[in-house]
């Protein structure tokens, strides 16, 4: 129980704490408000069709939420691919101002504002992935349909996704390596002890962490759903829906972002587009909320 | 037996430290190109980039970013100070009653408004305030702001204010100290380092805020003002539609400000680097 005192210290810090849980639920009652319009009126079809057309006034989400999918799932290999190995060559291989300099660089990508790689991806990385990785896998593996398209200007899912994914590698990265380095040392020295080489006892570790690291890929998935900036400049804007990686798409966020601001001017546009963005958001809080409670739990089962 | 062994954890460590180069090197090839780059822009046109207003698609002159940089200071100010008490209150409140049921509940909620797309508070901000008001502003884009960058300006300062012992606290209650007092005399000047950093990574947040400000500042070029209530350019909405855009002088004019928020940003962070060890952003 609080003492008369201590209930005083806490109720004048109350208020403006509790500003946090007041953004929360005005932010979703404003989403979910403004989206009853168009989800009335188009029912479960605005999530299943696909179309943007509002001088017939008729709406349908599917490319835009297939294409932020994707793009997330492309993201997050990328991220994987990247963020593993960097994980161990950090915690691993690495020591003194070598391990500094390179932390240094992972924590300085971290906080980069994405509107810098946005640039980045848009005038350079999309040129090269089109030379160097679209254009081969067309001509060599077309018969696959994921690469069965002519890319023709470069901007595109894969585009959009690999972007995203080198935008989110620090992030994952950094959850990745906390838990990683918190595993006990009493685990690598039993490793040792049975003789394991370096590379079997980091493969016994990693699957130590295997709960955390699937976490931190799950919290990097819902960072990169809702990613915008990057995604506008990269995937091409187009309201495309094919199996093709090489052609242009949207994602829902880009859809808003280049679509919002004249969708005032037609009766359901901008209902449809707080439809959208609903869905977005409750997918990022559940999954946000089922990677860090995990990675807790995982930290206190591991950890004595 | 032993060497195949042997072989496979070198194999290993080559594959694991190559495909760690390749996942660094975008970022070095990023800074050096948006340095590059832009600082060309910025020498060519010297003081202008800083004090003249953006060119028109045909001009020849580069212009410059005044009302972006107007822009982004002035909603700055308004929002990082309320973004700090409001984050500071809430961080106090969960770190002195960790085990209150309003202080996880409160944990929990900034965890889910971090995971919030930013676009989503633009368009937020946009129903709540801007159509309100019938017209796009600096104050506007400021809330926005303070939104997206609460849960981290929250998150930043508990972590610092529990990384003091708790022997702090116990030596003040024994010499009878307040709460208040104890957190205001002890427990912040204790960890004053590690608030000045984290009040740098909220600036740094909202600094580089884009999607955001989309539907809420307006992206008013023609002119610089200091009105919260009228609207406003950022430059990170700045650099978003000209590099964007078909003409090559506006993705010029969008180099150079991308490279004037990347020298800001690394400021920032070699002066957070210089006060604490471990960044995380």
């Amino acid at each position: 129980m609080l003492s008369r005192k201590d209930k005083l210290f806490f109720m004048s810090l109350l208020p403006l704490s509790l500003s946090l849980l007041a953004i929360l639920i005005i932010s979703i009652a404003v989403i979910g408000i403004r989206s009853i319009d168009s989800i009335s009126f188009f029912g479960s079809k605005l999530y299943t069709m696909n179309v943007w057309d509002p001088e017939a006034e008729v709406y349908g989400l599917l490319a835009p939420i297939a294409g932020s999918i994707v793009t997330s799932v492309i993201a997050i290999l990328t991220a994987s691919f990247f963020s593993i190995p960097l994980t161990i060559t950090i915690a691993e291989y690495l020591k003194g101002s070598t391990k500094n300099i390179v932390s240094s660089i992972v924590e300085l990508m971290g906080g980069l504002p994405t509107i810098i790689y946005a640039v980045w991806a848009s005038q350079y990385l999309v040129p090269f992935l089109k030379q160097y990785v679209m254009d081969p896998l067309y001509s060599y593996l077309s018969f696959i349909p994921l690469f069965s398209c002519k890319p023709i200007t470069g901007f595109s899912v894969l585009a959009a996704g690999i972007s995203i994914g080198i935008s989110i590698t620090p992030y994952v990265t950094a959850l990745i390596l906390e838990a990683y380095q918190s595993i006990p040392s009493i685990y690598r020295e039993a490793c040792y002890g049975i003789g394991a080489t370096r590379y079997e006892s980091i493969k016994i570790l990693l699957s130590l962490a295997r709960p955390a690291i699937i976490a931190a890929l799950v919290l990097g998935f819902a960072r990169s759903l809702g990613e915008t900036t990057i995604a506008v400049a990269t995937i091409g804007n187009s309201m495309n829906l094919n199996l093709c990686l090489f052609s242009p798409s949207y994602t829902v966020s880009a859809l808003i972002a280049s679509q919002f601001a004249n969708a005032y001017l037609y009766p359901y546009a901008e209902s449809v587009l707080y439809a959208g963005m609903l869905i977005l958001v409750i997918i990022s809080i559940l999954l946000s909320l089922y990677g860090s409670t995990t990675i807790i739990r995982w930290r206190s089962r591991v950890i004595v | 037996m032993y060497n195949w062994r042997k072989l496979i954890d070198k194999l290993f460590t080559y594959m694991v430290i190559a495909v760690s180069i390749v996942a660094i090197s975008p970022v070095i090839h990023l800074i050096i190109t948006v340095l590059l780059n832009g600082t060309m822009v910025i020498v060519k046109t010297g003081i202008n980039f800083f004090i003249s207003l953006p060119p028109t698609p045909f001009s020849k002159d580069f212009g410059g970013i005044a009302p972006a940089i107007v822009g982004s200071l002035l909603m700055t100010f308004i929002s990082l100070p309320i973004t700090i008490v409001l984050g500071l209150f809430a961080a106090i409140l969960t770190t002195e009653f960790p085990k209150n049921t309003i202080s996880i509940v409160i944990d929990t909620i900034a965890k889910s408004l971090a995971s919030i797309p930013t676009i989503a508070v633009s368009m937020i901000v946009y129903t709540i305030i801007v159509v309100p008001m019938r017209s796009f502003s600096a104050l506007a884009g400021s809330i926005a702001l303070t939104i997206v960058s609460l849960p981290y300006a929250y998150t930043y300062f508990s972590t610092t204010l529990r990384s003091v012992p708790f022997i702090y606290r116990e030596a003040a209650f024994s010499i009878a100290m307040s709460r208040w007092s104890t957190v205001l005399k002890i427990l912040i000047p204790v960890v004053r380092r590690g608030i000045v950093t984290a009040i740098l990574m909220t600036l740094v947040r909202i600094l580089g805020e884009t999607a955001a400000l989309l539907f809420t500042a307006g992206r008013f070029r023609n002119g610089v003002t200091i009105s919260p209530l009228a609207p406003a350019d950022a430059i990170p909405l700045l650099i978003f539609d000209f590099v964007l855009s078909p003409y090559e002088i506006w993705r010029q004019v969008a180099w150079g400000a991308s490279a004037l928020l990347l020298l800001s940003y690394m400021v920032i962070f070699f002066t957070v680097k210089f006060l604490v060890k471990e960044v995380k952003l």
